[in-house]
């Protein structure tokens, strides 16, 4: 009522800004007037000149105070005239071509919707309710129906339809006489059957509607009379969908090569709430565990998870993925082709219950793999006053079996509070059979040859349990979360050890060690009980202030029973038998204050930490333990988001490190008897110095990108692997100790960009890696200065869709530099060069080939290795559908696999050559449901 | 007499004018990625399935930004609500986004940031071919017409819900030119979905309206349609999502 004469100005406003029609001859104006059915005018209706032909939009105006309207100077044509107001029908009228300058329609009469109509869906349940003529529809998701329930409970929900008790239905009051599904009659003319009989989840939309009766559509003479009738239109499902797929390959033995066989098989079913997927492998071709690909299509939903980390503080962890092999507690994912010759072979299940309030997710697998190996390391020691080489030649079988579940489970309590329950378990078991037979040189010649012999056999259990609460405050931004863990470890295993050396060269008695014979049991408990505390509080605007406290208890109990075979006794070595057990108490207590505003992130806070350790052993020489640790570790970050995407980040943290529980127990492991391995019970956590810093630049206009890095450590009570080597026997004793004064210093850059936008990229990198590593060898501090320089080059052709080509050369130079001899000091290179060419070919035929030429030298070591690897494939993909692929496969057609690495330690360095599955042809299989793609490119999408 | 009383319900209408057709619309934008990654023709159906199954839950997860339209009868102004930090705190930079309309001159001028540059356009307003349905549905208190047309650049499907009773032409995003304003939008059927959340009618001043004084390429509607398809159909060809974040608002 205020704004009476406000349409009459708009619409003077209006009609000369959207009259989109030039001034020509063939002109007329349209008026009107919007009333309702008692003829009272609707003022202010929305009235809308659209075009007949696509219902476009001409021009619109506002009705007046009286509910008229006029269009001025409209083209001659056909309109529809549309006109609506709140509360009523939508108003349509078709208007033919003028025949007079003037064209008057008169009192136009607008029928209301009904009140409860249009109060209760409109307005209460949110619902469009679409108006055809005489038809209403509702959208059925709007109306919220216990799951199971029939289109009948949902039809009680609807407002203006009823239900009786017999199930009969009234729709506006009459009664509904047909009820059809997608327009179809649903099994004959009882309306009941299909209200009945149809659950309502597969129901999208609800039509009412007169329509002609039966008799009417049967003989074609409109009688008249009409039925009122309901349609139910059902969904279109989606989001449900099922998938297999299945690879398989074999080929013929050749060349030494037993028969190689391959076979990858998938399952998976989902719609909107539930995931279930089945996986399964097997193989001879080194093939270990899943792809990345594999693990998403498994894992689904629970892929990837945000609110998996317990351990609240410094260096959170959004991500939780494990890739830690065998030893972890998550499926292991690699995808990498493995070493040696291994048989593989894993399957499991997984099933994903996901809705808004909760989400259920469990998952079994089992994996396991059969490993020969057969090994040469040639090893260049220095010691203070001399040096020795050592020629290993090892052949082993290891038998690796793991049962994995893992279990979660989140609930939204309501909209503040979150509860997570986390448990990832695994059963494994394992063996392995070992023959090594090593010759140490010392510089005079005379030679210590040890023949040993490992039979090994363990089983390992671990859980681990968290539950995590979180709550959001009304306050935005203020938050608190606790978190409580419980973890468990069990091993145990036995090792039957033999071990015979012999002597050649000018040897003494003294530099003679005994042959061992021994039978050792170990058996390992170790539980952890963890809890979290975190509160966050906005202090002031654009501040937060997060606070947290960490607590965790570890109890660690070792029994180790060693006995000496021999002479036909059976004796327990006292030496090496140990009973243990410790308790590690860690406390941590932190604040840190965070700024963030327009891209801009500081926090900077400091925490205190304290880590007490009581212990007390059995063995040889009985002891005690008692040791407490505290420190204070600040912690600064910066993250910059600037403009034109280029990112800026630093930051200065003291990382803790806690030694593993293998170099704290004072066990001798003599595994290897020539290289014994002893803990340390009195090792204190390290804490290193860490600063980095970073730039990253990425244009997705132009395709270029940009990234530099820098970062340095400096360790104090670096845990380092001190060795004593008795001159005489070069038995090697290695202890782990903290010692001071190491850093690390590195650096790396990154830059691509496009030779020709789509068709040619360049990516080029380049880093470097400064270590000062301190070790003490036979009791002299040995300073270690690795250098490393990594430089690499990636070039991408894909100029047409029918061929691409990546070529790639990465050079790798490394200098070490031993301060107790710097006559020993000695560089190593790593060169790699590789191509891969993919071709499309008419019929849907494709040829894939690569070559790979690897350089490793170490000019000390004599080591000179130039390999390479030629694989080529040639594949078709079948049927009309593309569902199948056939695949023909050769793997190092030049049969020239092994796999060799050069690496360095405190003392010395070494190479290593391991003998690995070499030249085999396999044809192969494919059928995925899916399709099967060629992938022609490297993807990041 | 009559004059007297017309005279003075224009008056009236005026001071009315003020309080029921200027203010500001909150609005909340929400970007379905699995949606949009659906679409992308050089995927195959097996690398879609797998986004889609992997990252749904993050997807449920999305509380959208919020955008905020600055509307008087002849002027709007639409860019980020605000640059304070989300919810958890951590607060990242949003690409500049100012879409400034003039209706009564025809005009229009927007500044976006994208592709590692930043752009101003200024043109006519070149109103989209609007096709008006026949449903009707509440959004944010409001009683909304349906009205389709669609993007001829990013082939979109677009559903903009329009308010019987608020008669202004203005709307979220690129988009005007209803009998009301425009409080939904409904990109390609859910792939990006343009909420209002809240109108507030208050009086405007000429500040609220002015766009930030911004360098950048300048262009016209043409060019920087141009632009668009060049870039969308060199990123499909090498295989990248055109859209997203520094790249082509969806």
């Amino acid at each position: 009522m205020k704004n009476i004469c406000l349409p009459a100005v708009f619409c003077l406003i209006t009609s000369v800004l959207y009259a989109q029609n030039p001034v020509s001859p063939a002109r007329f104006t349209l008026q009107g007037r919007a009333v309702d059915t008692l003829a009272a005018p609707l003022a202010e209706s929305t009235v809308m000149l659209l075009s007949a032909k696509d219902s476009s939009l001409v021009n619109f105006t506002r009705a007046s105070s009286n509910g008229s309207f006029a269009f001025k100077n409209v083209k001659s044509g056909n309109y529809v005239l549309k006109i609506s107001f709140v509360g009523f029908i939508p108003y349509n009228e078709v208007i033919k071509p003028a025949t007079d300058a003037v064209m008057d329609l008169g009192d136009l009469k607008m029928k209301p919707i009904t009140r409860e109509l249009f109060e209760v869906v409109v307005r209460t349940a949110k619902a469009p309710l679409t108006i055809r003529g005489d038809t209403i529809e509702y959208n059925a998701s709007s109306f919220k129906v216990p799951p199971g329930s029939t289109v009948e409970d949902l039809l009680r929900k609807l407002p203006g339809v009823q239900v009786d008790q017999d199930g009969n239905i009234k729709a506006q009051g009459q009664d509904v006489k047909r009820v059809t599904v997608d327009g179809k009659n649903f099994f004959g003319n009882d309306p009941k059957q299909a209200t009945k009989n149809l659950q309502a989840e597969a129901i999208t939309k609800v039509q009412v509607f007169n329509d002609k009766s039966e008799q009417a559509k049967l003989t074609g003479i409109d009688d008249g009379k009409k039925e009122k009738t309901v349609n139910l239109e059902l969904k279109e499902e989606f989001k449900k969908g099922g998938f297999g797929k299945i690879t398989a390959a074999a080929g013929p033995a050749s060349n030494k090569v037993s028969p190689r066989a391959e076979v990858k098989a998938s399952y998976n079913k989902f719609n909107a709430k539930h995931q279930f997927s089945l996986v399964g492998l097997g193989n001879n071709t080194n093939q270990q565990g899943l792809s990345r690909d594999d693990y998403q299509d498994f894992r689904g939903s629970n892929a990837y998870n945000a609110n998996n980390n317990a351990d609240f503080g410094f260096s959170n962890n959004y991500f939780y993925f494990s890739d830690s092999g065998d030893e972890g507690l998550g499926i292991p994912v690699s995808g990498r082709q493995g070493v040696g010759f291994s048989k593989n072979a894993a399957g499991g299940a997984n099933y994903n219950f996901d809705t808004k309030e909760k989400k259920w997710s469990g998952s079994y697998y089992y994996n396991q793999t059969r490993l020969q190996l057969d090994a040469r390391r040639l090893s260049d020691f220095t010691l203070p006053q001399s040096q020795y080489t050592k020629d290993e030649a090892s052949n082993q079988t290891n038998f690796n079996g793991n049962h994995r579940v893992s279990l979660r489970y989140e609930q939204q309590l309501d909209t503040m509070r979150t509860l997570v329950f986390i448990n990832n378990s695994r059963y494994g078991i394992g063996n392995a059979f070992l023959l090594r037979n090593q010759n140490l040189t010392r510089s005079n010649g005379a030679i210590t040859n040890n023949r040993s012999t490992n039979a090994s056999d363990q089983r390992q259990f671990a859980s681990s349990n968290s539950l995590i609460y979180r709550i959001k405050m009304h306050k935005k931004g203020r938050s608190f979360a606790v978190s409580g863990t419980y973890e468990v470890n069990t091993n145990n295993a036995t090792l039957n050890l033999d071990s015979y050396n012999t002597y050649s060269g000018p040897i003494t008695q003294a530099d003679k060690s005994p042959d061992i014979h021994q039978d050792q049991k170990n058996d390992i408990v170790r539980s952890e009980y963890k809890a979290s505390l975190q509160y966050v509080e906005p202090f002031a605007k654009r501040f937060f202030w997060e606070t947290f406290f960490n607590f965790s208890l570890r109890n660690d109990e070792v029994n180790r029973d060693v006995f000496n075979r021999g002479d036909s006794r059976y004796v327990r070595n006292d030496t090496l038998s140990l009973y243990y057990k410790n308790n590690y108490i860690y406390n941590r207590l932190g604040s840190s204050v965070r700024y963030s505003y327009k891209g801009l992130n500081v926090s900077a806070g400091l925490a205190s930490q304290r880590f007490t350790l009581n212990g007390e052993y059995q063995s040889y020489q009985p002891g005690q333990i008692n040791r407490v640790f505290s420190t204070l570790i600040p912690n600064v970050n910066i993250n910059y988001d600037l403009k034109k995407n280029r990112y800026l980040y630093g930051g200065y943290s003291v990382n803790v490190q806690i030694p593993t529980s293998r170099d704290l127990q004072p066990i001798i492991n003599n595994t290897n008897p020539l290289y014994v391995n002893v803990g340390n019970p009195d090792l204190l956590p390290q804490l290193s110095h860490n600063v980095n810093a970073g730039f990253q630049y990425f244009n997705p206009g132009s395709f270029m990108n940009l990234y530099v890095g820098l970062n340095a450590a400096k360790y104090v009570n670096q845990i380092v692997y001190s060795q004593n080597t008795d001159a005489q026997t070069l038995v090697t004793v290695i202890r782990p100790e903290n010692l001071s004064g190491g850093s690390n210093y590195g650096s790396y850059i990154g830059f691509g960009f496009p030779l020709k936008k789509t068709k040619a990229t360049l990516d080029l990198n380049g880093n470097f890696n400064i270590g000062d590593n301190p070790t003490r060898i036979n009791g002299v501090l040995n300073a270690t200065r690795s250098q490393s320089y990594y430089t690499g080059a990636r070039l991408s052709l894909t100029p047409v869709e029918w061929l691409t080509f990546y070529g790639n050369a990465n050079l790798g130079f490394n200098y070490t530099q031993f301060s107790i001899n710097p006559d020993r000091n000695q560089n190593f290179t790593n060169n790699n060069y590789g191509g891969e060419l993919t071709l499309k070919l008419p019929h849907d035929l494709y040829i894939n080939t690569s070559m790979n030429y690897r350089v490793s030298k170490n000019a000390l070591l004599n080591f000179d290795q130039r390999i390479p690897l030629w694989n080529a494939s040639v594949y078709h993909i079948l049927g009309k559908a593309k569902r199948a692929e056939i695949r023909l496969t050769a793997v190092d057609m030049l049969n020239r696999n092994v796999a060799v690495s050069l690496n360095q330690g405190a003392n010395y360095t070494q190479s290593e050559t391991i003998q690995t599955l070499a030249r085999y042809f396999t044809v192969g299989f494919t059928y995925n449901m899916r399709g099967v793609k060629a992938s022609m490119r490297r993807e990041s999408y | 007499m009559k004059k007297l009383v017309i005279l003075f319900g224009l008056l009236l209408s005026i001071v009315a004018n003020a309080q029921n057709t200027e203010g500001v619309a909150t609005y909340v934008r929400k970007e379905h990625w699995i949606k949009i990654t659906n679409r992308l023709t050089f995927l195959s159906q097996e690398q879609k399935d797998r986004e889609a199954q992997t990252w749904k839950n993050w997807e449920e997860d999305n509380k959208g930004i919020k955008m905020k339209l600055t509307f008087t009868p002849n002027e709007s102004l639409y860019t980020y609500l605000s640059d304070e930090p989300e919810e958890g705190g951590y607060s990242w930079r949003k690409s500049d986004f100012f879409v400034y309309r003039n209706f009564e001159k025809d005009k229009k001028n927007d500044i976006i940031e994208m592709l590692g540059k930043t752009y101003i356009v200024e043109d006519s307003l070149h109103a989209p071919i609007w096709k008006i349905g026949d449903q009707i549905k509440e959004v944010a208190g409001y009683i909304c017409m349906k009205a389709e047309t669609e993007d001829p650049i990013k082939k979109q499907k677009i559903v903009a819900w329009f308010a019987q009773d608020i008669p202004i032409p203005a709307g979220p995003e690129m988009l005007n030119s209803l009998p009301g304003l425009i409080l939904e939008l409904d990109v390609n059927d859910g792939d990006v979905v343009i909420e209002a959340t809240n109108v507030a009618f208050k009086k405007i001043t000429p500040d609220d309206l002015k766009l930030p004084k911004q360098k950048g390429k300048k262009m016209n509607d043409a060019g920087y349609n141009t632009l668009l398809k060049e870039q969308i159909a060199e990123s499909m060809t090498a295989h990248r999502n055109p859209f997203g974040w520094s790249r082509i608002r969806y």
